[in-house]
Parts: structure tokens; sequence; C-alpha cells
């Protein structure tokens, strides 16, 4: 006993000086917008707060609405049925992950121009007299932003849909329910918790986006936080803001965890899986219609733009050795900071998970501030906090990758916490009593039996890092340029030609991260 | 097996931090650049071939560079900035960020194009102008820029997002000229005509003009200049606004370069601008870009307007970073998009 108090101790403090490393950015924030006085809030509150929060408001929920639909249709529907280019299908709906915000708000703005295919298709289809819609208003950044969050609802309802116990929903069946009241009062509420924790990934994705919101114009807090930086240099409004939506974020994440406790459903051990039915003739029809819309639009029309574009600069010659240095510093930047996040997170969930005291729960919402601060307030905080604290860092490398640590430290936290539930003490304990000692215990009993979580949070923060942009931007060391950086400094210049390749290198790059997460959804 | 993978992880680790400190050459110039780098780069590269002296090029948006410079003060490893807004230049001499040039190194640049204390030189400028479709005529009344606040262009201008650089800098000498209450009610007239529908880029302002979507815009020069170079038959021309007795003239804008206070390799830091402001480098950069070189004695592309063909706002510089913020208030005031 006294020995596992030690351990806790020490685990305490462990995880303690991680989140207050993690927290450097609040601090950052707080001590900032302290600056500003009454009559300054005030002004702030009464001019932007109230389009803000509406803006932000509207996104989140049409974003949100627009993952379900799409997310929760293309799980069921693979999950479900037995029908050809299953594996293909499933592949179709997690690549758009490999494509950042940015690029599809890029390549949609530009396919819509009256050049553009889209534009070309539309002007075919309804006239020269029709304009062509355009996406810098809410419902166009809804679109892209759930064009390219939509696979992480697809990823976690398709684990649970094929977790799930099919006894109940056969012994609805039994009770005379149609196949409709089943999916809605039985499938779909057991699958409330995977839903409402994909949705919770995507909405803080949403609330930190800063590439699309930017490139469309669309006012978030994200963006007028990043303008009242760069354009006024006013930083006390930046953190006055930012802080308001750190308020916001964390309620939003209390209450999903609050609404999640109080959702987990529970099932024998020997669970039978649900075996997917083949599908008819005319189910293999809709389905793939579906599937294949969404195909479409989310990866096969981007990645048919990148291609072409690419080609036009292979022709021209424009394509030189330096895009593999970008490849190189992409994926080294990815890799060091998703396998540092992956072990710093791991005290964090092992932490709450072992003790639960306001104190756990505390780190642990703590350690979201990351992912809930815009990128460029990250960045600007750490900067601040290195100059100030530890100059030596400054500039390399090291202070690159820690910061992309602190931004992506909750999704790491995120992934792992669900693997660490199934870690009770009577595990470790009988682990201890057939005399491993606690490192070989760590090693033997603890790790693998993680080692799935681990694996999963170590992709989603590599994915997320391959794709980081604002943080980046502002930290990377002198002439340091990742392949987002190029796709961003291209882009603003027009220069498709070279955007293009830089983003289907990126998403070439993030393929061997995404067969990992695949191999682990077929084995199931 | 596992042990060998942490192995790895870590030795992959150590080579993360100890590659961090080889990222930046110690011998070379490290610029932080908010110009394009397609238009940077060719006169680096002739100022490398002749001096021998590296270059690195740190390119982001020029605001947040100067944000950047702001924060690291004499730790930053920049030696010159270069910036597309004569606003970001003046604000960061403001601040105390950049090197006092010697008069003679920047002589043969006008004085109305550096700052008052040399903190900073003009090396190329653009206008800002209109373009118009020459295949209608209901945009024949248009004389000055205030025109297009006119309720017979709704729905036919085209302007950009109001956080453009060059929007402001443009909306900063209207103000200046003509005052705060003629600019507002212009920029809401505006706002009326562009239905709420601005363009991100000013290259699609032309291109709109071009295909009829628009009969009219507000762009810098050198934007109507390379659309039609790409599309020589193209329907668009340059209108010069505000010109006659009594007009204000056109708004100019500078791209300029800094040298950092902060700057350890002062000597060559200086040399480069010496390169930039001789004849040789003013052919180079500005005319990569169809812009205007500063120096006097250097021609400019002859497709566009010659300088002594037209009247130019007689703004300082300097003003349009003191201005900013007031101009950033007015914008927000009548909700520019």
């Amino acid at each position: 006993m006294a020995v596992l108090l030690h351990k806790d101790r020490l685990l305490s403090l462990a995880t303690g000086g991680i989140v207050t490393l993690a927290a450097i950015p609040l601090l950052f924030v707080a001590y900032t917008s302290l600056q500003l006085n009454a009559s300054e809030w005030a002004g702030l509150w009464s001019s932007r707060m109230p389009d803000l929060l509406w803006n932000t408001f509207l996104l989140v929920m049409l974003v949100a609405a627009g993952c379900l639909v799409l997310g929760v249709s293309a799980a069921w529907l693979i999950a479900r049925r037995q029908f050809p280019g299953r594996t293909a299908a499933l592949w179709l709906m997690v690549l758009p992950l490999t494509i950042p915000t940015y690029v599809f708000a890029y390549v949609y703005t530009s396919l819509l121009e009256s050049h553009g295919w889209l534009g070309r298709l539309w002007q075919g289809l309804f006239g020269e007299g029709v304009p062509v819609p355009d996406l810098y208003n809410a419902v166009g950044v809804a679109l892209i932003l759930s064009l390219s969050g939509f696979s992480y609802v697809f990823l976690m309802s398709y684990a649970a849909m094929r977790r799930s116990n099919p006894h109940l929903e056969e012994a609805a069946r039994i009770q005379g329910a149609t196949s409709r009241e089943v999916f809605w009062r039985i499938t779909l509420p057991l699958l409330r918790p995977a839903i409402a924790a994909g949705l919770a990934v995507v909405t803080l994705h949403v609330l930190s986006d800063f590439g699309a919101v930017s490139m469309l114009r669309y006012q978030t807090f994200t963006l007028s936080i990043y303008l009242q930086m760069t354009g006024r240099f006013d930083y006390e409004a930046a953190a006055g803001l930012s802080l308001v939506l750190v308020m916001l974020a964390l309620t939003f994440l209390v209450f999903e965890r609050f609404f999640r406790s109080r959702q987990r459903f529970y099932f024998g051990s020997r669970v039978k899986r649900v075996t997917p039915r083949h599908a008819s003739r005319g189910e293999l029809i809709l389905i793939w219609s579906w599937l294949g819309l969404i195909a479409l639009l989310a990866f096969v029309l981007p990645l048919l733009w990148m291609l072409s574009w690419s080609w036009t600069a292979w022709t021209r010659e424009a394509i030189g050795v330096e895009f593999w240095g970008y490849l190189g510093n992409s994926l080294l930047v990815a890799f060091a900071a998703a396998t540092i996040a992956v072990f710093a997170a791991l005290p964090i969930g092992y932490y709450y998970n072992r003790v639960r005291s306001w104190l756990s729960a505390l780190y642990l919402h703590l350690s979201s501030i990351g992912f809930v601060l815009p990128g460029p307030v990250v960045a600007l905080g750490a900067l601040t906090f290195i100059l100030a604290a530890l100059p030596a860092l400054y500039g390399g490398l090291l202070a690159l990758v820690l910061v992309l640590v602190v931004r992506f430290l909750p999704l790491a936290v995120q992934s792992q916490e669900s693997a660490l539930q199934q870690l009770t003490p009577s595990i470790e304990q009988a682990g201890r009593l057939l005399g491993a000692g606690p490192l070989e215990n760590l090693r033997r009993v603890v790790l693998p039996m993680i080692r799935g979580g681990m694996i999963s949070a170590w992709v989603l923060v590599f994915i997320d890092v391959m794709k980081e942009l604002p943080a980046t931007l502002i930290l990377r060391p002198i002439g340091f340029d990742t392949l987002p950086v190029r796709i961003w400094i291209e882009a603003s210049e027009e220069m498709l030609e070279l955007a293009a390749p830089a983003a289907l290198l990126l998403l070439v790059g993030s393929l061997p991260a995404m067969w990992i997460v695949m191999r682990g959804e077929k084995a199931r | 097996m596992k042990i060998r993978l942490i192995n790895g992880l870590l030795a992959l680790l150590m080579f993360t931090v100890a590659s961090g400190a080889s990222v930046a050459d110690d011998d070379a110039l490290v610029i932080y650049s908010g110009r394009s780098d397609k238009f940077v780069k060719p006169v680096v590269e002739a100022f490398t071939r002749e001096t021998g002296i590296q270059v690195v090029l740190h390119s982001a948006k020029s605001t947040a560079l100067l944000n950047k410079l702001r924060v690291e003060g004499a730790r930053t490893q920049a030696d010159l900035y270069i910036s597309n807004d004569a606003g970001n230049l003046q604000l960061g001499s403001d601040l105390g960020l950049f090197e006092p040039l010697d008069g003679k190194l920047v002589e043969d640049i006008p004085a109305n194009l550096r700052a008052p204390d040399n903190t900073w030189v003009g090396l190329s400028a653009r206008a800002r102008v209109l373009v118009v479709n020459t295949r209608q005529s209901r945009t024949a009344f248009v004389k000055s820029v205030f025109d297009l606040a006119d309720p017979r262009l709704k729905g036919r201008l085209g302007i950009t997002n109001s956080s453009n650089e060059s929007f402001i800098a443009g909306t900063t000498v209207y103000m200046l000229k003509a005052g705060k209450e003629t600019t507002r009610q212009w920029l809401q007239g505006m706002k009326d005509n562009a239905e709420g529908q601005v363009f991100n880029k000013h290259s699609k302002i032309v291109a709109a003009v071009a295909e009829g979507r628009k009969d009219i815009g507000l762009v810098n020069h050198y934007y109507i200049y390379r659309h039609l170079a790409k599309h020589p038959e193209a329907p668009v021309k340059i209108l010069l606004p505000d010109q006659g007795d009594g007009g204000m003239g056109v708004a100019w804008n500078v791209a300029g370069v800094a040298v950092s206070k902060f700057s350890h390799r002062k000597e060559q830091a200086k040399r480069l601008v010496r390169f930039l402001v001789s004849r040789e480098g003013q052919e180079i950069f500005a005319k990569v870009n169809r812009e205007y070189p500063t120096r006097g004695d250097v021609a400019a592309d002859p497709d566009i307007p010659p300088v002594s063909s037209y009247k130019v706002a007689d703004v300082p510089m300097a003003e349009l970073a003191r201005q900013r913020n007031a101009t950033i208030d007015l914008l927000e005031e009548v909700g520019m998009p």
C-alpha cells in the first residue's frame, strides 16, 4: 500500500509537470489579457463578441450536423453490409484525413471559379446566367470543414458499430420492432458515446481551425484573434478573445465528458460480433452512389486536382529536389512530435484512470488547452516563454516540436484514455502478485494492454502535425520549410502548380500512418 | 523488439535535437521576407553570385514576420526585413527594430520613398488603380476612386476583402486626402455595391473584370499587366483615377527593406541593401513584378504608365503606419467584409 501511494505521488508529480508545460500558452493568454482594463473589455465585448459568438456557434453546429450525416451513414453502411469494394470504401472514408482544411478550401474555391471544373459544370447545367455558388459564407466553410472532418466521426462510430452487441438488436426485433425502429431506438443510442467522442474531436478542430477560415474569410474567434494580433499588433485584445474562446471550449469539453460519463455501456465478455449482411442488388447501387459521392467530394476530386496541377508542374520542370527536403522536414517534425506526445500523454491518462480526484480531472482538462487555443496564440505564447526562460532552445527544431506536442497533446490523451480504462488495478495487482517488479509489470502487462490506444494516438497526432500550419509558420527554424508552409506560401501567391505537388506529397507522406490505422480496423 | 523500437525512437529524437542547431548556416544572411519568394529570389541570387554571400529566405506574411521581429527583439536571427507594405516598415521603425542606414547608402532613392531617419528604404512602388472592362460603357462616368461608391455600380464592382494590406494602405491615403467622413461614406457605398461578395485575391478581380462578371475593380497596377501577359486579348484596361485639377492623385505604396538593429552581420546586410538600391538590383527587384523602380534613373517596364504621365497622391509613406489603426477602426465601423 505504501509502495502504491508513493507511486501515485510520483505519477501525480510527473503529470503536474507535463500539464504545467502544456498550460504555458494559457498562462500567457491570461497574463496578457490582464493588461486589458474594464472599458477595453467592454469595448471588445460589445463590438466583436456577439458576431463572433454567433459565427463560431453557427459553424460548429453546421459542421457537427454535416459530419454526423456523412460519418454515421458511411459507418453504418460499411459496418453492416457486405459488398464488393468494401475495403476500398473503408479507405476512401478515412483518406480525407490526409488533406488539410486549407487545401480543401483552396481546391474548392479554384474548382468553383467560372473556368474551374465545377464552375463549368454548373454553367453547363444551369446556364451562364446563374452565378456559380461560392464558399465565402457559413455554409461554404461548413461544407469544407465537414468534408475534412467527417472521417473522425466515421472512424469512431465504425469501430463502435463493429463492437456493438447484436443481441440487443435481435431482442428488439423479436419484440416486433421494424428495422427502422431498431436503428433509431437501439443502434443509434448505443452509438451515442462514440459519436459524441468523434464530434468532440471535430468541434475542437473547428474551434481552432485557422487555414480554411482565413482562406474563406469567415470571421470566427480564431481568425479574429489572428487579425487582432497581426493586423493591429493588439496582443491584449487577441488574448482577451482567446480567453473567451478557451472558456467556451472548456465548457463544451466538460459538458461532453459529463454527457459521456453517464452513457457508458458494458457488455459481457463473450460478445458475438456483428456479421455484416450481404447487400442486395438495390442496396448495392444505393451504397455505392452514396459512398461514391462522399468519396468523390472528400477525396477523389481534391486528389485529381492535385494530380493535374502536379502534372503541369512536372512538365514545366518546376518540381525540384527541394520538395523532398520539405517532405523530409514534415516527416521529421511529425514523427518526433507524435512520439513525444504519446509518451507525455501517458501519465495524464494513467493518473486520471487511477486516481479520480479534482486534481486528476483538472490535469486532464488543462492538458486540452493546446487544442483549444488558436495555433498562432499557442505559438506566440510559447515564443514569449522560450525567449524568456529557455533562450538556448530558441530558433531550434526542438522548440517547434515541443510546441506541436503541446498543441496536440489532448488528442493523444483522449485516444489513450479509452484504452487505459480497460486497465483495472486488479490486472496490475495480478502481475505484481505473480512476481513481476514495477518495471516488468509496466513492460509486460500495462504496455501491451494499452498498445492499441498508444498506436492510434500516435497516428492521430502524426497526421495532425503533418497538416499543422499556423504554429509552424511562426516557430520554424530559419529556412526550415515544411510542406504546409510551402502550400501556404505558394497558394497565397496563386502558384497552383507549386502548391499542388506539396499537397500531394503531404498526402503520400501520411499514407503509412493511415495504413497503421487501417490495419487495426481490418483485424477486428 | 519493443526495446529496440524505443531505442530507435530515442535515437531519432537525439537526431532531431542535434539537427535543430544545424538548420541555419551561420554565415548566411537571413531575410524575413513578406514578399513572394519568386520576386525576391532572382535579386538575391544575383547578389550571391556577385558577392559570394549566402542568403536564407524566411518567408511568411509581412505582418506575421513583423510580429515575430517584435517578440524576438534582440534575440532575432533576422538580418533584414522585406515587406510589401510601407506601413509595416514604418511600424517596425517606430518600434525601434531597425538600424538607421547611412544617408549616402540610400541617397539615390527619393526621400519620400524611404523613412525620414533612413531606417527603411523603398525598393519598388505600386499604384492603386482601376481596372475596367473595355466592352462596356456603364463605367464611363468613373473618374475618381470615390465614384466606386456610386449606386450605378451595384453588383458590378470588384474589391478585395478589407484585411488586404494594399486595400488598407489605399484607404489610408484616401482618408488622409479626403477626410474620415467622405471615406466612411465611400466604404459604405462600396460595401453596398459589392453585395457581400469580395475577392480574396487581386488577380481574381482582374479575371472577373476580363470575363465580364464585373465591370470595374480596384487593384494594384501590376495585376492588370500580369493578366495581360497571360491573355493578351483580354478586354481590360487600366484607368488612373483622381487625375486633373483638384484630383488627389493615385495612391502609391512601396515595398522596401530594413536592416535589423540586432543583426550581427550588419556589414553584409548593408552590402545587400547597397545592391538592392543599385541600378542592377533595381532592374531585377522591381521588374520581375512590373513595379516602378524607386530609383529615378532606372526605367520602369515599358507596358506600365510612366511615372511622369500621372499625378501621385502626396502622402508620406510613414503616414501609412501611423494611420493604420485609424483605418482599421473605420473599416470595422462600416463592417467592411
